[in-house]
């Protein structure tokens, strides 16, 4: 492993990491990528330094606490310009799970400006360093340096897949045709990353990958398992992007075959989970609302 | 007599919690040190009560991450509790396995950290390469480094195939020898026995004044640990010895972490021998009805408590917990007492000091 | 086991010199966690003593105010012990306005932080605690904060996640715009 300042990308891109009131994991992984040979920062050009004055590129984590955002934004100003600014973590980009908190002052984008923006809670330390590479490209093309060569670029080390395992917890993956909006997912999400909105053309699901602790009760409480992870975890992106990370699907609202009126479809999957099998019966009450269904079944409309 | 104030992060990359203190110094040794909190305080105790039983388990395994497991289970354990639900023997087994494979994690961290802090930069290193072992495991089996994603109300959320068991007990196997080997370099390395024999010692009878737990208290020869006091889970059925030490010192704490480290790898060979077959959670949407419960568990600082009281809603009436570090703080200050400044933050980590669980 | 749970009780009698009703629950491995109300507050200092007597720790202390304290008039806190492995939890009511309470801290030693902690977040006073300062909040955050049990909204920057959705939702509708 070349040492920092011989690399390719030198001169040598200086880290300085504020830890604004976190949970300590985002701060353990960047630990990690100063001291594990596989993840060191030193294969981008870059090496940690303890002194603001020195530094060229600020790591934020945590949900800045009310107790410390001065110290923060402090610490923050002695930094000299230019600077690019990374925030770790769901934490300094939305809040994360603290959102909304009495203690809790955040988003970071409130009080500075941000550069690049690392989703994950916590984000593995392959998805930390494509942020930090991310940050030195912008640094770079900001000094009117050349970009880059690929092969200077550190590829993160290949994933052994495990068999019989499940892999990283990534991006949630929606499917709108085994959805049935029970939006048990959105009571679920600490994150409060999903939202339900009904529209004229049916009901629209949406989940903000920058509030999503992918943590995966959504799709463990989801009845006919319409929210899948996937191992996508390469999600860091800059600033202009934030609000455009998004899962999205709309479930198409369709007519009542006895009045007409618009509603939910019933999806495959919640028929097979409820019953053994489905006649033909079921298959024509399914195309019902749910007035239409009483009347065809106990022949009024339950009070 | 001066008094002055160190601040520990926001920015030391090692040191990776900001805590604050004051120290009232004459010359280079230490006569009074005060603890100035709440750096993390996010308002969690808040927060779980404004959100249902499903939200908190999520929301509180973010406490901190690096006990990041202890939480969510002691919490499930104290749902079940006031619910009545009996969790299935496979889930206890793999809860088990969660909390061990995390302690592993913790302790190894906490001990590269204490390298760092002694100038002794190849240890650090090699420790924290040995922990890899124990997050690509992590990362393969929860798929998260951190964040295990474990627990529901009932069981867990994960199970073992015969393919990941198989991988896991290699894992465990992998981490033998270098375990060993760590444990006899810390125990014998010139530099670290010279800055933490006899250092910021805590006395047996200081220690029960203290009321401290886990491995700072059986430092200090308070032979106490949660899963064989008060056993829950699958502990009672699982075969381990606890790790005790009389000297009270930054050594006997190093010594205690090492060696429950090298003890959990035989608890998770244990549980993988003797997994029973079975669900690994009862009951997706369980009632959960009025009532009362205490649930504890042995994290790996300590003593976990969690009261949780419910009104037959999903949202909890009151919810509180008590981490094991709460006490050590106090137990630093009879610690420093007497040492030398530059010897602090040597001190301060010895006790694996965990400021987002304390700040909550 | 019994005995032990037994003498436990009749040690609380003792020093509170009042009859205690402890219930006691035992877990499915055995463990024991016993439960009781003392009729009058100050009672709690005595209380502490029959379990340092007994060679028991404070683990914990919660306080709590409950919806219908406003109808109830009563506030309470329940104390947690730990008697080598057995939790005993003892709770105390408060009046709503004007709680008082004895500091445990002559007792033991680590009721301190417990104390501070529950002072800064409800209106209750403890008395003779020897460093009554902030522990955690910050000095811009009110006293007595988790007693303004008002609306979610209001207490909780609930702002901050209508802000944050509103410019999820824009962004993206202005994406699919043709």
């Amino acid at each position: 492993m070349k040492p920092a300042h011989k690399h390719p990308l030198s001169p040598v891109l200086r880290l300085y990491r504020i830890n604004a009131g976190s949970c300590n994991g985002c701060d353990v992984e960047l630990a990690v990528t100063a001291s594990v040979s596989r993840f060191d920062v030193g294969s981008l050009g870059c090496s940690y330094t303890e002194n603001p004055a020195d530094a060229h590129v600020v790591l934020i984590t945590g949900p800045l606490t009310a107790r410390v955002r001065e110290k923060v934004l402090r610490c923050y100003a002695e930094v000299p310009e230019p600077k690019i600014t990374i925030l770790v973590g769901i934490c300094p980009i939305s809040g994360g799970v603290f959102r909304d908190s009495y203690a809790v002052s955040g988003p970071v984008d409130r009080y500075l400006p941000v550069d690049v923006n690392v989703p994950g809670c916590p984000p593995r330390p392959q998805a930390i360093l494509a942020g930090i590479a991310e940050a030195a490209a912008l640094w770079r093309a900001g000094r009117g340096m050349a970009p880059a060569s690929p092969e200077a670029v550190t590829s993160a080390p290949q994933d052994p897949g495990v068999t019989g395992t499940t892999g990283v917890r990534g991006r949630i993956r929606f499917n709108a045709a085994a959805c049935v909006g029970c939006r048990m997912c959105e009571h679920v999400c600490a994150g409060g990353a999903i939202r339900f909105c009904e529209e004229d053309a049916g009901l629209r699901f949406t989940l903000w990958h920058n509030s999503c602790a992918f943590c995966g009760l959504c799709s463990h409480y989801c009845p006919t398992k319409a929210l899948t992870a996937t191992g996508e975890w390469q999600m860091a992106h800059r600033q202009e992007e934030k609000y455009r990370l998004v899962e999205q699907g709309v479930i198409p609202l369709v007519p009542c075959t006895g009045c007409g009126d618009p509603m939910l479809p019933v999806a495959a999957e919640l028929l097979r989970i409820g019953y053994r099998g489905v006649s033909r019966e079921t298959d024509r009450l399914k195309t019902l609302c749910t007035e239409c269904r009483q009347k065809q079944s106990i022949g009024g409309l339950r009070r | 007599m001066s008094t002055k104030t160190i601040t520990f992060g926001p920015s030391q990359l090692a040191l990776e919690e900001p805590m604050y203190f004051r120290v009232e110094t004459e010359g280079e040794i230490v006569v009074g040190l005060d603890v100035l909190a709440g750096q993390v305080h996010r308002g969690m105790e808040h927060l779980v009560m404004k959100r249902n039983l499903y939200q908190n388990i999520t929301l509180l395994e973010r406490l901190c991450s690096l006990c990041s497991n202890s939480h969510p289970s002691t919490f499930c354990t104290a749902v079940e509790e006031v619910a009545g639900i009996i969790i299935p023997a496979r889930a206890e087994y793999l809860r088990a396995i969660a909390d061990e494979i995390k302690r592993i994690s913790s302790h190894l961290f906490n001990c590269a950290v204490i390298a760092h802090i002694t100038g002794r930069g190849p240890i650090f290193k090699q420790a924290m390469e040995v922990r890899e072992i124990m997050q690509d495991t992590k990362e393969a089996i929860y798929g998260n480094r951190m964040d295990l994603a474990a627990n529901c109300i009932g069981g867990v959320r994960y199970d073992l195939t015969p393919e990941s068991a198989g991988f896991l007990s290699k894992q465990m196997e992998r981490m033998k020898t270098p375990l060993d080997a760590l444990l006899r370099i810390y125990a014998t390395d010139p530099a670290i026995r010279e800055r933490s024999e006899g250092v910021g010692v805590l006395s047996r009878r200081n220690a029960v004044d203290c009321a401290v737990v886990g491995p700072v208290a059986r430092a200090s020869g308070i032979d106490y640990d949660v899963r064989k006091k008060s056993p829950y889970g699958a502990y009672d059925r699982l075969s381990f010895t606890t790790s005790v030490e009389q000297s009270g010192d930054v050594r006997a704490r190093i010594m205690v972490r090492l060696r429950e480290a090298r003890e959990a790898v035989s608890i998770i060979g244990q549980c993988l021998a003797d997994m029973p077959a079975g669900p690994a959670w009862a009951d997706t949407l369980p009632e959960i009805p009025a009532g009362e419960a205490i649930a504890k568990s042995e994290a790996p600082r300590g003593e976990l408590i969690y009261y949780l009281i419910t009104d037959g809603t999903d949202m909890p009436v009151r919810l509180k917990w008590r981490v094991p570090s709460y006490m050590n703080w106090d137990a630093l200050k009879v610690m420093v007492r007497g040492e030398r400044i530059a010897d602090i933050p040597l001190i301060v980590n010895s006790i694996d000091p965990c400021i987002s669980c304390t700040d909550r | 086991m019994i005995e032990v749970l037994e003498n436990i009780a009749a040690e609380l009698n003792r020093w509170t010199g009042q009859e205690v009703a402890v219930t006691w629950r035992l877990d499915r491995k055995g463990v024991a966690t016993g439960w009781c109300r003392l009729r009058e507050a100050a009672c709690i200092l005595p209380a502490a003593q029959a379990v340092a007597s007994m060679e028991g720790r404070l683990s914990m202390v919660t306080a709590y105010l409950p919806e219908v304290a406003k109808r109830t008039g009563a506030r309470e806190i329940a104390y947690h012990f730990d008697l080598d492995g057995t939790t005993l939890t003892i709770s105390i009511q408060l009046p709503p306005e004007g709680a008082q309470v004895p500091s445990l801290t002559t007792i033991f030693r680590n009721a301190d932080w417990n104390e501070r902690e529950f002072m800064e977040l409800y209106d209750i006073q403890v008395t003779g605690h020897p460093d009554p300062r902030r522990l955690f909040l910050d000095e811009s955050i009110e006293p007595a904060a988790f007693e303004r049990l008002i609306p979610y909204s209001t207490f909780s920057n609930g702002a901050s996640s209508t802000a944050l959705w509103e410019r999820v939702i824009a962004d993206n509708a202005r994406k699919e715009a043709p």
